[in-house]
């Protein structure tokens, strides 16, 4: 890439810094690079420490940036995203185009993943969809967005020992090679391992059981065990369920889910959290709160739904 | 006190209270368009519709199911009067807003005798106006009603809609003699979402109010519990940035405290569960799944913590003892003072 694509996307950046929208033309480009980056990464994309792990983000673009001012800025610190960064919130859009322009631009230093959000199906219920006609008039960017999405990573191994995704296990995989070998490049399907992994939930209950969700799977301790002793695992990060205090362990300390919207969808009222792991591969969690909602215009009239 | 600022809020409250009326009604009309429940008259009182998130589709249901199942258990109580006729009975609806239970109770050929709905004038004229104007509703209450937007009234045989503000309690009681009610009779008393918004005092004076007037009467009341959890602070914090604070809400923070509630001002028996349970276990499980497979639903965590922080509550007087199986589930009622 010439230096002055560098300067445009490096504009791009600074103006999607301050939840600025890019034209239509300018998803398209940067979308088309980004396939071409993500094309190239595997089912299990490999990454080094330090990075910092986070979950589920959801269109909440302010809380997105205060994860970069408590986190550190990317590139100066490394990111592993596991996915959902579409629909909830009210900034879906920049959100989502922030964090494919860091991709584009810094690639390997920021890893992201798909979650089960990152569907056509999905984000025509929770909003994406709707939040992509009103600022742009048409479904384009939306289609642009989800055509991406077939394309991310499900899951990412960090120094060989923590393995990270938005989900959860799958009765159809018991090796990381499984998963390596399958073609992700597809909607995400309705059942089988790819959708497992994006759907389902670690539980109390040993075994695997039906998901109330309707896709994936409920998995227990028991299997957590197995599967981390199976590929050399020390933990299972994943994201993909709201925990009050932004993480919480389960499992023995086998699986860890992480979530990193605050105050989720404006109304949940729950702090949020990252994993740092350091050089030595230790762990360090920072809870943080939502950020100030000055800026947005309008505040009373964006208060969520309650029943009246 | 009633420094200017106090009376000043307490205006812009009503105002912002009154408008949830209208939201509630467009998130019924957004479950209706996804087959959730059917109402045929909720659209004529929806200017902008809008679809809202499953979540807020499903817990609108759960609390019609809810709402149904107890009123219909109600109407269906079968008791003969001395002469062997049917016994008559009446609904009484607390801030009514624009609710069309009414009109659908008419279509199933399950109103009762009478029907009366009580609101803010401010709401009651513009209902009365729609009533007025929209003939499919019109039709319902008899073409010999007499209705007036500017009093915010209609009076009809069976349906009366009138204006009052519920913090005035001499005034229900004039309200109540103006629509013949006949207090004797077993009466159905519907509070959703209504007494919240009142100050302590005016919760307990209506509670109060309602026992000593009615001695064969179900109050069913649904409302938010629990504001001092994390999902609590924040709800109570949204709702008062749009204006609408819940002003009784740590008066009555529990599910125990809405009992006492209504113990405390002489009601006979009162049980109240969370939303979670009521769904769980009082919505019936075959139209539990039907309307599960209504939308994709990806919600769960927060569909509990919403869930509960809402509660169904009802109270009993029963001189006429028709009450003896009503309610949630034989085996699981509260025990209630005597």
């Amino acid at each position: 890439m010439d230096s002055n694509s560098h300067g445009n996307l490096d504009e791009q950046i600074s103006q999607l810094m301050q939840c600025k929208p890019l034209s239509e033309q300018e998803v398209r480009g940067l979308c088309d690079k980004a396939k071409e980056i993500l094309m190239e990464e595997s089912n299990v994309q490999p990454v080094k420490s330090p990075v910092t792990i986070c979950g589920d983000i959801h269109g909440q673009f302010h809380d997105l940036a205060e994860l970069f001012r408590i986190g550190g800025k990317c590139p100066d610190t490394n990111y592993l995203f596991m996915g959902d960064y579409v629909d909830r919130g009210y900034y879906s859009v920049e959100t989502v185009t922030l964090l494919v322009a860091l991709k584009v631009r810094y690639r390997q230093r920021i890893t992201i993943l798909r979650g089960n959000h990152e569907s056509r199906q999905i984000t025509q219920v929770y909003g994406f969809y709707d939040e992509c006609l009103r600022k742009y008039g048409s479904a384009n960017v939306w289609k642009i967005f989800t055509d991406l999405f077939d394309y991310f990573p499900l899951t990412a191994l960090v120094e060989s020992e923590i393995f990270c995704l938005h989900g959860g296990l799958s009765p159809s995989i018991e090796t990381l090679d499984n998963i390596r070998n399958f073609d992700r490049v597809q909607e995400v399907p309705h059942e089988g391992p790819m959708c497992d992994l994006l759907w389902s939930d670690p539980d109390d209950r040993c075994g695997w059981g039906i998901s109330p969700r309707g896709a994936g799977y409920t998995f227990g301790q028991d299997i957590s065990e197995q599967f981390n002793h199976t590929n050399n695992l020390k933990l299972i990060a994943r994201a993909h369920q709201l925990v009050m205090e932004g993480y919480n362990w389960g499992h023995d300390q086998k699986v860890v889910t992480i979530f990193s919207a605050p105050n989720y969808c404006y109304r949940c009222g729950n702090m949020a959290s990252i994993l740092e792991v350091d050089d030595c591969k230790g762990h360090t969690f920072i809870q943080f709160e939502p950020a100030p909602r000055r800026g947005e215009p309008d505040v009373t009239r964006r208060t969520p739904d309650y029943f009246l | 006190m009633a420094s200017p600022a106090a009376v000043s809020d307490s205006h812009s409250n009503t105002v912002a209270v009154q408008a949830t009326n209208d939201d509630a009604s467009a998130s019924k009309l957004s479950c209706v368009k996804k087959g959730y429940m059917k109402d045929d008259y909720i659209h004529l009182f929806v200017r902008r519709p809008v679809r809202r998130s499953p979540i807020i589709n499903r817990g609108y249901f759960a609390r019609w199911a809810a709402f149904r199942k107890l009123l219909y258990q109600f109407l269906d109580i079968d008791k003969k009067t001395d002469d062997g006729g049917p016994i008559k009975k009446q609904i009484l609806s607390l801030g009514a807003g624009f609710d069309t239970t009414y009109f659908h109770l008419q279509d199933e050929g399950k109103a009762p005798y009478l029907y009366v709905e009580v609101d803010f004038k401010e709401v009651t004229s513009k209902k009365a106006a729609l009533i007025e104007t929209c003939s499919q509703l019109r039709s319902k209450i008899g073409e010999t009603a007499s209705i007036s937007r500017e009093k915010g009234e209609v009076f009809s045989d069976h349906y009366k809609l009138l204006p009052v503000d519920l913090r005035d309690t001499q005034k229900l009681s004039d309200i109540i003699a103006l629509a013949d009610m006949d207090t004797s009779l077993p009466t159905f008393i519907i509070a959703e979402c209504v007494l919240i918004y009142l100050d302590p005092d005016s919760i307990r004076a209506v509670v109060g109010w309602a026992n000593q007037t009615f001695t064969t009467a179900v109050f069913f009341l649904y409302e938010q519990i629990n504001p001092d959890d994390a999902f609590g602070q924040q709800m109570i914090r949204n709702l008062e940035s749009r204006g609408c604070a819940l002003l009784g809400i740590y008066a009555t923070p529990s599910l125990k405290a809405k009992e006492k509630l209504f113990l405390d001002q002489g009601w006979q028996r009162a049980v109240a569960w969370d939303m979670l349970r009521v769904y769980s276990e009082f919505v019936d499980a075959q139209e539990r799944r039907r309307i599960e497979r209504l939308e994709l639903f990806d919600e769960f965590e927060e569909w509990y913590m919403m869930q509960e922080h809402y509660c169904v509550a009802y109270a009993i007087n029963d001189a006429m003892g028709l009450y003896g199986d009503f309610g949630f589930s034989d085996d699981k009622s509260v025990p209630s003072s005597p």
